[in-house]
């Protein structure tokens, strides 16, 4: 690869380290679809990778054509997805792959989604899943509760960036949607390969500290 | 100023002189809608392209018949009576504006008909492949360079109204107008035949998946470079034209003649439009076609047997009972510390409590009308003559704040005990900050 930068003062100076750093560092996904910015990893990945080391992270490059940080050490901060962001990430991975919405390239609305995951999981299901903390489902408000739920996680997936969300209902999928599918996607049987990214600290088993947690905590007092 | 304002005959009406709101409400106020059954647009269709073939103006009642016949052994091979059904048939036609009775013999005998423009118009939309190609769009660009040319030398020696009329405006809305709107139509069939390959393509791949590649491939590569070629005719040849338009725009201006020059510019408008849609067009579908051939890459090519969507599925719905979960970096956002401030005290909110059950005092009573009564009649007493007099020994031992309220009521009582009188031009005295209509003051009423 011809590289545009020769040294790590180079790419600091260059005036898309800031964002690029700061958006990684947020763990947003960033892909083709950013532009300068992906460009800009390109150019400087090699020089990047020695320098995120040291903060215990590893900048990792997907075929699929996007960037993340990945946290191996405790230096910086890290988060789990929460089981919510988890489903409707798996979700929206299996459309990503879904050849009718190649036809509208790459776009599905809220409805899309939400009747996918009703369909894969059933309402009172899916209900419990997003709203982990409740312990009665009551029919005529669930359908609201499941909405809001998912609005958040969508806006949630955003900032990390697996979809970009925009004209209030429309959500276009991207490539990084395949690290929901990274337990399946090699040959190998699913659990050896969810064990494999596990050990390098791509996913976890454990669901504490996830923001299920905080959410659960200020939805306490509306339990009913 | 030569202004030309009525059009000439079958000259379009422009859409920018129609009031949208006006159209919708005459629309509404008519009640008019479109209800065609299948049978209806395939004996439409039947019509058009037997008129079309024979060339036929119109058709007797006893061929609308017959070919309705032959329509509904295709479409409806058991329907019955298929006279009568005609007959509905034709008289739905008619009330639709599909059709339209053109001898005017009434009931006398049968009847003949023609197809409306609105029949032509729906037919032609489903029958027409009106997609622009390189080849129709260079044809059409060219026929209209041609006029614009042949306008353009009327303009230069047109020293007439009749002239300008007849040699441009009329020409510039019909035929030139006709030929933009060829272009415009078939810009939409050409937006429908992309929506079209873009929904073959994902049936192609939802059908052969893997062996559905290269054919996926061909359909993009054919119409990426329809469009890039459109594209590059629209940037050579709308220059050229709007430069055309232009000429004619300075000639009218220079020759007064403002319609001619209002006319040209919306054609310029329409040609600009045009280039604007293959411009955005082409970055569509750039878009389009760079996410199909990365998902033909990354998804169809390293997924032959499409298992990859059948296990993510199982690993979906398994995944509430054997959950994991993704780790991502989180930088948690600055925490900002406020300002220290030193305490400070704020002092209470207090008054002091009284006893309020207290009795009630005596005070001296206060009748300022009855003072300012009793001073009055003792200043007419001792002489004073005039308002201002009055007022000056009343007013000195009031407040100044007072002043004002007290002249009103003083010259009251000087009304009730004297005659008053004014000379024919008033007199106006000032008196510290008042200035009032001097008074004569006569015999006192009481006395006398």
């Amino acid at each position: 690869m011809g590289s545009g930068f020769q040294t790590l003062e180079e790419v600091i100076g260059d005036e898309s380290f800031p964002e690029v750093d700061l958006t990684l560092r947020r763990g947003r996904h960033i892909g083709r679809d950013d532009g300068s910015l992906y460009e800009f990893l390109v150019d400087a990945q090699s020089l990047l990778e020695i320098f995120y080391r040291r903060y215990g992270c590893e900048l990792v490059q997907r075929s699929d054509g996007f960037f993340y940080l990945l946290p191996t050490g405790d230096r910086l901060g890290r988060r789990q997805l929460s089981a919510g962001e988890m489903l409707v990430g798996q979700t929206l991975a299996l459309l990503y792959l879904d050849p009718t919405t190649l036809q509208h390239a790459g776009v599905v609305s809220r409805e899309d989604v939400l009747q996918r995951l009703s369909g894969l999981l059933g309402a009172e299901r899916l209900f419990f899943a997003l709203n982990p903390r409740k312990q009665r489902y009551i029919e005529h408000t669930a359908g609201e509760t499941i909405r809001s739920q998912l609005a958040e996680v969508l806006r949630r997936l955003t900032e990390l960036g697996f979809i970009d969300l925009f004209e209030e209902s429309r959500i276009r999928l991207r490539p990084a949607l395949m690290r929901f599918a990274d337990p399946v996607r090699g040959l190998q049987d699913s659990q050896s390969a969810l064990e494999q990214l596990i050990d390098r600290g791509e996913l976890v088993v454990d669901n504490y500290g996830s923001e299920d947690e905080e959410n659960a905590k200020n939805d306490e007092g509306s339990d009913l | 100023m030569k202004a030309l304002t009525d059009p000439p005959d079958g000259s379009n009406a422009t859409s920018a002189q129609v009031d949208p709101s006006r159209v919708i409400a005459s629309l509404s106020r008519d009640g008019v809608s479109l209800e065609l059954k299948t049978i209806d647009l395939c004996f439409l269709a039947g019509l058009y392209l037997r008129a079309d073939k024979a060339a036929l103006a119109s058709f007797e009642e006893e061929v609308l018949v017959d070919l309705f016949g032959q329509v509904c052994d295709i479409v409806e091979p058991t329907a019955e009576n298929p006279r009568k059904r005609a007959t509905h048939a034709i008289q739905r036609l008619r009330e639709q504006r599909m059709l339209a009775r053109v001898d005017g013999a009434g009931v006398i005998h049968a009847g003949e008909y023609a197809l409306t423009r609105l029949a032509a118009a729906v037919v032609e939309y489903f029958l027409a492949d009106e997609a622009l190609t390189r080849e129709s769009l260079t044809l059409l660009t060219g026929t209209l360079r041609a006029q614009l040319v042949a306008i353009l030398d009327v303009a230069k020696k047109a020293t007439d109204e009749r002239a300008w009329r007849e040699g441009v405006i009329g020409p510039l809305r019909v035929t030139v107008g006709d030929l933009v709107a060829g272009i415009e139509r078939r810009q939409r069939g050409l937006d429908a035949q992309q929506e079209e390959v873009q929904s073959e393509i994902a049936q192609l791949l939802v059908a052969d998946w893997f062996h559905a590649v290269n054919r996926c491939q061909e359909l993009l590569d054919t119409t990426t470079v329809t469009l890039r070629e459109l594209n590059e005719v629209l940037l050579r040849d709308t220059h050229h034209l709007v430069e055309s338009l232009q000429h004619i725009q300075a000639l009218a201006n220079t020759a007064q003649y403002f319609e001619a020059e209002e006319v040209a510019q919306r054609v310029i408008e329409h040609i600009d439009r045009i280039a604007d849609w293959g411009g955005a067009r082409q970055h569509a579908w750039s878009e389009y076609y760079r996410r199909v051939h990365r998902y033909l890459r990354d998804v169809v090519r390293l997924d032959p047997d499409r298992a990859l969507s059948q296990r993510l599925l199982d690993q979906l719905t398994a995944w509430p009972s054997r959950p994991f979960y993704m780790l991502v970096t989180q930088v948690p956002s600055i925490r900002l510390l406020r300002q220290l401030e030193l305490k400070v005290e704020r002092p209470l909110v207090a008054r002091v409590r009284v006893d309020r059950e207290a009795n009630p005092q005596w005070v001296e009573p206060e009748d300022k009308i009855a003072d300012l009564d009793a001073l009055t009649r003792a200043a007419v007493e001792g002489g004073a003559r005039t308002l201002s007099a009055v007022l000056g020994q009343v007013l000195a031992g009031l407040p100044v704040s007072e002043h004002y309220l007290a002249v009103g009521r003083i010259a009251n009582v000087l009304v009730k005990i004297t005659q008053v009188s004014s000379a024919k031009e008033r007199l106006w005295e000032v008196l510290g900050e008042l200035e009032v209509e001097e008074w004569d003051i006569g015999t006192n009423k009481e006395k006398f």
